[in-house]
């Protein structure tokens, strides 16, 4: 009697663990895979920006947004005001966890909207991400950080919809993105959400390196681990390189 | 877009002919009138997408090669004078170091940026206003007398301070007796100045040569570059080694162009009059002053603006 009754509770354990997983594992088919090419951003002595393509496939009938995300920093910033009839920096702001980049494309241009009520991509949730972090900006103020940000075309909703061709039972979503001259170097995030019934079924994200190299990477390292001597080196390139022009101009008569 | 060079402590990408252009005019003033010309440097470069502590400090880099090539030119030409240089860099120093702790002691209590730019309204409106009318009298008055001498007479409040100092001495460069306090402490003044305003000082240094310490224009510009060219050493390795700001790219390119301007500034130097030269710096100090003052009046586009820099 005893063995019979502990049977029961064992088969519906064992019964929703095989649920779990079978949920489990059909999520995962859901869950949207993203490529990036070139998976590395080389910063060369001529660096113009680059572009960036991103791939991905979503299931037919979903919405999809793709968003390229720089590495989050603490940003120090001065709050203007006017003081005696003059504007002038009143007071510092801090904005915690703000991405050095964001761009941010959909299939549906409205999903990034800034008006969308809730809305989970695009300035508004970005917003919403960036007040929850903490720091000391208002929400008025963290609008003005983001009106910064786009001013520098580091923050960027793209208008142009994503687009979506079938493939095989599902469809691939393909764009481009231009990472411009002023990205930093550091591993950024580029991320694939799809949604489903206008709920999120899935993201993926993939990595994506931005590297200096050649001349740029061997003077930042110099600057930034060996400053005095950098500071010292400077000085004796800009002194000489005058001097040397000085010396050429001589025999220019003309005083 | 071709041209394009990416400065890695800048962070971002220039153009090559802007850079060198901005370089070029900036030297050309440099060499005509023994200023830094920081005060124009750094705001133009502010525009061309620099970010503004990368700005002043390879712009001070680049200050040393354009006062090194104006130096040499005017030493030559016999314009430096050395004692008088060394009195006012050992003021300046001094003045410099007490400048900068006195803007920590302004940060502290929240109100450094309402001096910085106040300081430059007033200091830039000062100087320009004087430099500009005095200059005009001075054209003005040498019509009717041709033969009398450039200075304006000093006023006798003034010429009894000053000949009341302790140890005169003669500087023979400059053909001027007067006791080493002078400059001392003038250089010190322009010291807490500059460092107040993030600035060489040479647009305040050159109104006192002139008008306080009573040197001829042309050792003036001279020893003024001389001057600068040490001040800016110095700047050059504390921002270096300290906050990492120096962009050598960008200071080589302004370089470039900086020291072909320098020299042919250094040249129109020896022909335009003193108060031809005085007139033109006024004019482009206030200029730059009421600049600052519209960006001061109206409203900014954007109410954040990143840290650093002024």
């Amino acid at each position: 009697m005893r063995r019979r009754g502990s049977f029961k509770p064992l088969a519906a354990a064992l019964l929703s663990l095989a649920l779990l997983l079978g949920t489990a594992l059909a999520a995962r088919a859901a869950m949207p895979e993203v490529k990036v090419s070139p998976e590395l951003v080389e910063i060369g002595a001529f660096f113009q920006g680059a572009e960036i393509t991103v791939s991905g496939e979503i299931p037919p009938g979903a919405e999809a947004v793709v968003e390229v995300l720089g590495p989050e920093a603490t940003e120090h910033l001065m709050r203007k005001g006017r003081r005696g009839g003059l504007w002038m920096n009143v007071g510092e702001v801090e904005v915690r966890t703000a991405p050095s980049l964001y761009l941010a494309r959909a299939t549906d241009p409205r999903l990034l909207s800034h008006q969308a009520p809730e809305a989970r991509f695009g300035f508004a949730a970005l917003k919403r991400r960036l007040a929850a972090a903490g720091g000391t900006a208002t929400p008025a103020e963290l609008d003005e950080f983001l009106k910064l940000k786009e001013s520098e075309d580091l923050y960027r909703i793209l208008p142009q919809p994503l687009e979506a061709a079938a493939a095989g039972g599902s469809r691939l979503v393909k764009a481009a993105f231009r990472l411009p001259t002023q990205v930093k170097p550091g591993t950024y995030r580029v991320c694939l959400s799809v949604l489903e019934a206008g709920r999120v079924s899935g993201r993926k994200c993939a990595g994506l390196k931005v590297a200096m190299v050649g001349f740029p990477a061997l003077s930042a390292a110099l600057a930034y681990e060996h400053g005095v001597l950098y500071g010292i080196l400077a000085v004796i390139i800009a002194m000489v390189t005058g001097l040397v022009m000085g010396y050429l101009f001589r025999g220019g008569g003309g005083h | 877009m071709l041209g394009t060079l990416y400065l890695p402590i800048a962070g971002n990408g220039v153009n090559i002919f802007l850079l060198l252009g901005l370089g070029g005019v900036v030297g050309f003033l440099s060499g005509l009138f023994g200023v830094g010309g920081g005060f124009l440097m750094t705001p133009l470069l502010i525009m061309a997408g620099i970010p503004s502590t990368v700005a002043a400090a390879s712009d001070s880099n680049q200050i040393v090669a354009a006062s090194a090539s104006g130096s040499y030119a005017h030493w030559r030409m016999g314009n430096v004078d050395l004692k008088m240089g060394l009195f006012l860099l050992v003021g300046g120093v001094a003045g410099g170091t007490l400048g900068v702790q006195l803007i920590k002691v302004l940060r502290a209590l929240g109100n450094a940026d309402f001096v910085i730019k106040i300081t430059y309204v007033v200091m830039l409106g000062l100087i320009g206003s004087y430099m500009f009318v005095e200059s005009l009298q001075s054209l003005r008055g040498k019509v009717a007398h041709p033969t009398r001498r450039e200075e304006p007479p000093r006023p006798s409040l003034y010429a009894r301070m000053v000949q009341a100092l302790p140890w005169p001495m003669r500087f023979e460069k400059s053909g001027v007796t007067l006791s080493p306090l002078m400059p001392l402490i003038l250089g010190g003044f322009v010291g807490v100045l500059a460092a107040i305003m993030g600035v060489g000082g040479g647009f305040i240094m050159v109104p006192v040569m002139v008008y306080l310490l009573r040197m001829p224009m042309h050792v003036v510009v001279g020893t003024s570059l001389f001057q600068i060219l040490f001040t800016c050493i110095n700047v050059t390795i504390m921002q270096a080694a300290s906050n990492h700001t120096v962009d050598l790219i960008l200071a080589l390119i302004l370089l470039l162009g900086s020291t072909l301007g320098a020299q042919f500034g250094a040249r129109l130097s020896r022909r335009l009059k003193a108060d031809q030269l005085k007139i033109l710096l006024a004019s482009i100090v206030l200029l730059v002053m009421v600049q600052i003052l519209v960006g001061l009046v109206l409203a900014p586009h954007l109410m954040l603006g990143y840290k650093g820099g002024h």
